[in-house]
């Protein structure tokens, strides 16, 4: 049996090491790299979400984050067809 | 001297700390780096840190109050990024029309390739799932429903213009908007002026909720569908 508080531990640590990683990680000029390392806080956030037993919380979570996701690589790639120094 | 309701389970009480302290540091890290970041792109990028600090901090609370405050949190969130990110694009537009000599490309697009598909599920299928998607999203009501039902409305138009035919107008986005917001409070105001009709008025929120949620995510799909409009 996993005790749940190792879950909670790991769910925090994922979200701090990828909130780094997304503010001074490598590679990160890029702003689809960028993009990418905020997905891994959000799964730090969705393992916290989880201990919690926030079921409704986790599943909105990760459809906001997906729509998001959609919607910052849309404005991305506009950006950058338009020659903006993104 | 701090107020603990008597449900909150024990093992919650030694996870409130840490939660937010994490929450703490997670939105120090993003408002630090917004701070230090020029571009505006990066900006928008990094007010998902933000975002996930203040879903840290109010997830601690633990209780069903939590889930009912993250729910319009990270919608208001999706939103404010949709809407920023058309601000920015409009603005760099703007930019090249008083500078004509940078040449902008003619069409640009979420798909790098032309996006014409021609598979048969796409002409005789959607019809019937987004009838059912949307079916089923008013029977749900609320979040869910309307996440389903908006589900439905971005298919059908997605595949309706797959196949260049002329696709239903969603202009009265801003008067659905409108009805939504006028059952949402007139269910609250019912809910304190007459707590009996209690019923009554947890289904007009939820009507409220399901409209304003279809509709938005509906937009989504009209977004998407001009990017989709190319050879």
């Amino acid at each position: 049996m996993i005790d749940i508080s190792i879950i909670f531990y790991f769910g925090i640590f994922l979200a701090i090491v990828g909130s780094i990683a997304t503010a001074w990680g490598p590679g990160v000029n890029d702003p689809i790299v960028r993009t990418f390392n905020t997905e891994v806080a959000s799964i730090g956030v969705c393992l916290v979400l989880l201990c919690y037993n926030h079921v409704l919380a986790l599943l909105t979570l990760l459809a906001t984050t997906v729509i998001i996701t959609l919607i910052l690589f849309r404005a991305i790639i506009r950006l950058e067809e338009m020659g903006a120094d993104v | 001297m701090v107020m603990i309701p008597p449900y909150v389970p024990e093992a919650f009480l030694t996870m409130y700390l840490p939660a937010i302290y994490a929450g703490l540091i997670v939105g120090f890290i993003g408002t630090m780096a917004i701070a230090m970041k020029r571009e505006e792109i990066h900006i928008l990028i990094l007010t998902d840190l933000v975002g996930l600090a203040m879903i840290f901090i109010v997830s601690a609370v633990g209780t069903d109050l939590a889930e009912a405050l993250i729910l319009p949190g990270l919608v208001v969130e999706l939103a404010e990024t949709l809407a920023i990110s058309e601000i920015l694009i409009t603005r760099e537009m703007r930019k090249i029309e008083q500078d004509p000599r940078r040449n902008l490309s003619k069409s640009s697009s979420l798909f790098p390739q032309p996006f014409s598909l021609d598979m048969e599920i796409m002409t005789t299928a959607p019809n019937f799932i987004a009838l059912v998607l949307i079916g089923y999203g008013i029977f749900l009501t609320g979040f869910t429903g309307g996440a389903v039902a908006g589900g439905g409305i971005v298919l059908y138009a997605l595949s309706k213009k797959a196949r260049g035919l002329p696709v239903l107008i969603l202009d009265g986005i801003a008067g659905v908007s409108g009805i939504a917001w006028c059952l949402w409070i007139i269910g609250f105001l019912l809910f304190f002026v007459a707590p009996q009709y209690w019923l009554l008025s947890l289904f007009l929120a939820a009507c409220g909720l399901l409209l304003k949620v279809a509709s938005k995510v509906g937009l989504i799909g009209l977004l998407m569908r001009e990017d989709i409009d190319k050879e």
